[in-house]
């Protein structure tokens, strides 16, 4: 008995110890070949980052985040030095930067920055593209089923009509919904009016009673599955439906109103600790040819295509890029857009309406 | 009139009644729990890029998850987390669960009560104060964070299981050895550890089926060299499940219930083997 | 003098002393901390500004959130309530079978947690899709001809609540069932009292550890658990664990998140204090 629990203590101890080293052999590389990565999942290829090791000799470590609110936690609060690069989105940038969580980016490091399209270069919140680049981008557009939608889509305002009773796959979260709703009324997509924000909230009203259910990650499940008719989604996810469903089954909405814009970021965290090795990294993804792999890649392994503001390697791509039904939208779609910002005080407004219209007696 | 016979006689006709509804209830019980886990090991086998609809058998995700998926890092990554929090959770639990109940001091009743806090705060609570508490005491996130959190939410469950056995445990063998001239940590080693070898086991079952499942508290504290399978899986959602993790999952309950079976006759066995010896351990 | 002192106190500092201070460290501070912030007020960009305030328990008076908290505390009620309605009877058929196989059921009906619960939810979803097993198989019987709506119900949000607590209700249930001294119950009846009875007045008095230990398992973390309703319910439900989420993650307004999650632990508290009157602490059932 004895003999026994002193074998089972002794493989505990072992244990223990076998695992101190791991830890500290993943935690105390101070080497800087390194760079870590907070990203979305599943958002690069990595054949691409491993020709970036191969040419560089830098290691790259990626974690996930799964909303772009947690990129931001992990930039202002704690891990702030845990990494090299973070991909927050664009309307976070603004209170990062007043915050003075970000580091400036040396573009000396980065001159493939001039691959960007010109829209995306020197933009509001970022005058001198001191702080962040532009990675992937998308857009929040309708999507709707010819054969089953029973009306014609041609504005927001449709989306709220009776006979679309329960059909819409829809996006979710006070920061996608609120500035669509503020949009369908004329007003400024960031507004901090706390009346136009509660007209927004009598509009969502309206709009909640025709959604089939709300998902930021797979609303496409609805309609691929025929539950819904309609889909107002991040493009992302309406080029998974084209290819579950044929690329004739559905049509992208010619709406009159302009359609969000969301851009991720890649931000240099303040206290970064290989703050060189991202700016390699990030002179490396700008490469118009890295890109375009990186594109085409991700569109062969998952099949989706994602629209990306680096022009240059958007010319290097081929048809079945170019053409995709996702991204290959009415000019008037694409460039009509609006882009989110960040809303200061008026987010605790936001909310409350948020919560408001999220526990009204469901109907 | 009727006799006491007839009384008996129809209690157990009763209870024999109650003891069959009994079995469908449980039946009924279990197929309910069961379902989604039947649908997840279904879509494993499903021929489709992401789980939509059933589409058709392929054996495909199987292969992939042996040949190209990279979902076996973040498997090992939470099998390191648990493991070794269930280890520091029983170290730090079962002395608790001792010293909380055999010994007295000031602030024993604080201690107590605070126990039931991460049982019953809700996740976001807890994992938002550990990665306040990591943040003001400049710890880096990563193994260490993540193993520190999950025992934080370990321990309580330990000290209360192990609390339930050593109350209707013999404390006279204690005495018996300690009289017989052993000291304090001998005794503790060689009869007082032993003795709870039963409950440990099951502190350890309920720790380790705590931490490989845990999503929200480990995405908190979770740093860029490792990620738990749970946290991978959740920003895998965001490209749509693929079928992939379903079958991962599938094979990690296979092994895990294969494991349980042979356990079971693995102790079976010894039992037999022990019977026919003479038993002088109790 | 006072190393013996020492020398007495050692074993109860070796013992109790690991787990005093890791509460300290990883539970109590923390949760002061939080209480502190609960206090304070939110700066423009998010952050914390250290003024001291009350507006953050008044604002949770409002008839807004009072609603979303009542709305919440329906569903864990009925969550709650169904778990002892059906995890109390199959404690107690799990406690009826010899110790062996009672250990066994009990695996079984823990082994579900060992896959990802987001993996059997969003599996579970898949069931009641207008093309999904459910409704194929009632319309080739010829039962229905339209598909049911059953996505995203609040029935389905129930069925994710209760997939997703009732093993940690059969838990408590079976270790206080087990427990409970089984002469009593022969001695209720062959007194004459019938099995309603015995029921309320010899088991269930016996069996409040673990009912308690139940409650508390599941009725908090019901409230708390958002990502059920996010996938069953189509995120058209709102409860108090989305909206504390929302508070520290999508508008950073820790403060209030603070003093919702205060809110939380005062009922939790409440709970136990309750338990308490009746009962002792050290006996409540959680596992």
């Amino acid at each position: 008995m004895k003999k026994h629990l002193k074998k089972v203590i002794a493989l505990a101890l072992m244990a223990v110890m076998a695992l101190s080293f791991t830890a500290c052999g993943g935690g105390s590389s101070e080497d800087n070949g390194e760079v870590n990565i907070y990203m979305w999942s599943e958002y690069i290829s990595q054949d691409v980052v491993d020709r970036f090791t191969e040419e560089t000799g830098i290691k790259v470590n990626f974690s996930y985040m799964n909303t772009s609110e947690e990129a931001v936690a992990k930039i202002t609060s704690g891990g702030g030095d845990a990494y090299d690069l973070v991909m927050p989105c664009d309307a976070d940038i603004t209170s990062l930067i007043e915050g003075g969580y970000l580091a400036e980016i040396n573009l000396d490091n980065v001159p493939n920055l001039d691959n960007l399209g010109d829209a995306y270069k020197n933009r509001v919140f970022d005058p001198e593209n001191k702080y962040a680049i532009p990675y992937l981008m998308n857009y929040v557009y309708v999507v709707y089923n010819p054969e089953t939608c029973p009306i014609e889509i041609k504005s927001y305002d449709d989306l709220c009509d009776p006979k679309l009773k329960g059909q819409i796959a829809s996006v979710t979260g006070q920061r996608n919904l609120f500035p669509i709703a503020l949009v369908a009324l004329g007003y400024d997509a960031n507004s901090t009016d706390e009346g136009e924000i509660k007209e927004a909230y009598e509009w969502l009203k309206n709009y909640v009673p025709n959604v089939t259910g709300f998902d930021s990650d797979s609303a496409e499940t609805m309609l691929i599955n025929g539950a819904s008719s309609v889909g107002l989604l991040f493009d992302g996810q309406a080029s998974k439906a084209f290819s579950e469903m044929g690329d004739d089954a559905l049509v992208v909405a010619e709406l009159e109103n302009p359609v969000q814009l969301g851009v991720d970021e890649l931000v240099i965290p303040a206290n970064a600790k290989n703050k060189e090795n991202a700016e390699a990294f990030l002179n490396f993804i700008l490469d118009a040819q890295n890109m375009a792999d990186n594109l085409q890649t991700m569109m062969d392994n998952d099949g989706q295509a994602y629209a990306c503001p680096n022009e240059a390697a958007v010319a290097l791509m081929g048809d079945d890029y170019q053409k995709a039904p996702a991204l290959d939208i009415p000019k008037s779609v694409k460039e009509n857009y609006f882009l989110q910002l960040d809303v200061g005080d008026a987010a605790k407004v936001y909310d409350k309406y948020w919560t408001m219209l999220m526990s009204d007696e469901q109907q | 009139m009727k006799t006491e016979n007839q009384r008996l006689s129809k209690r157990l006709r009763r209870k024999r009644a109650g003891r069959r509804w009994g079995n469908v209830f449980a039946v009924a019980v279990f197929t309910f729990i069961y379902i989604p886990v039947a649908m997840m090991v279904l879509f494993s086998f499903n021929d489709q890029r992401t789980n939509y609809y059933w589409n058709g058998f392929t054996f495909e995700w199987y292969e992939y998850l042996f040949t190209k998926s990279t979902l076996w890092e973040n498997l090992v990554v939470s099998l390191i987390v648990a493991v070794a929090s269930v280890i520091l959770s029983l170290i730090v639990g079962v002395l608790g669960a001792i010293g909380l109940s055999r010994f007295e001091f000031k602030l024993k009743k604080t201690i107590n009560s605070s126990l039931y806090i991460p049982i019953v705060i809700p996740e976001v609570v807890l994992g938002i104060s550990l990665l306040l508490l990591f943040d003001f005491c400049q710890f880096p996130l990563g193994y260490w964070s993540m193993i520190l959190s999950h025992t934080t939410f370990c321990v309580p469950f330990v000290v209360i299981i192990m609390r339930g056995r050593i109350a209707g445990m013999d404390m006279s063998v204690e005495e018996a050895s300690m009289d017989l001239g052993a000291n304090r940590i001998y005794t503790f080693f060689n009869i007082t550890l032993p003795m709870m070898v039963p409950g440990i086991m099951s502190a350890a079952f309920m720790s380790f089926t705590l931490s490989i499942d845990d999503v929200i508290i480990t995405n908190f504290v979770s740093g860029p060299y490792a990620t738990t399978l749970p946290i991978k899986i959740l920003s895998m959602v965001k490209v749509g499940l693929k079928p992939e993790v379903n079958a991962l999952t599938t094979i990690m309950v296979f092994v895990l219930v294969l494991g349980i079976v042979c356990n079971s006759i693995f102790q079976a066995a010894a039992k037999r083997r022990a019977s026919k010896k003479v038993v002088t351990y109790y | 003098m006072a190393k013996g002192k020492l020398r007495n106190n050692a074993p109860a500092i070796a013992t109790a002393g690991p787990v005093s201070v890791w509460m300290i460290i990883f539970v109590l501070l923390p949760l002061i901390y939080i209480l502190v912030i609960s206090f304070m007020t939110r700066s423009s960009y998010g952050g914390i500004d250290y003024t001291f305030t009350l507006d953050n328990y008044k604002e949770m008076l409002q008839p807004l959130y009072l609603s979303v908290i009542v709305k919440s505390f329906k569903l864990a009620f009925l969550t709650t309530a169904i778990c002892l309605v059906v995890g109390y009877p199959l404690a107690y058929w799990i406690a009826s079978k010899p110790f062996k196989t009672a250990g066994n059921l009990l695996m079984l009906v823990m082994i579900p947690y060992w896959t990802s619960s987001l993996v059997r939810l969003y599996s579970t979803n898949l069931l009641v899709m207008p093309n999904g097993f459910i409704n194929t198989a009632l319309m080739k019987l010829g039962l229905i001809d339209q598909p049911l709506d059953l996505l995203y119900s609040d029935t389905m949000v129930l069925v994710g609540l209760l997939v997703t607590c009732l093993p940690f209700s059969v838990l408590p249930l079976y270790s206080s069932i087990e427990k409970m001294d089984k002469s009593l119950i022969e001695a209720s009846k062959d007194l004459g009292a019938n099995s309603v009875q015995t029921f309320l007045r010899v088991t269930i008095p016996q069996t409040a550890p673990g009912i308690a230990g139940c409650i508390i398992l599941v009725f908090i973390p019901s409230l708390g658990m958002y990502y059920v309703p996010e996938i069953l319910g189509g995120g058209k439900v709102m409860l108090i664990g989305t909206l504390v989420k929302n508070q520290f993650l999508v508008t950073k307004n820790w403060p209030f998140g603070a003093s919702m999650a205060i809110l939380l632990i005062l009922i939790t508290l409440a709970i136990m204090l309750i338990y308490t009157r009746f009962n002792k602490l050290e006996d409540l059932e959680v596992c």
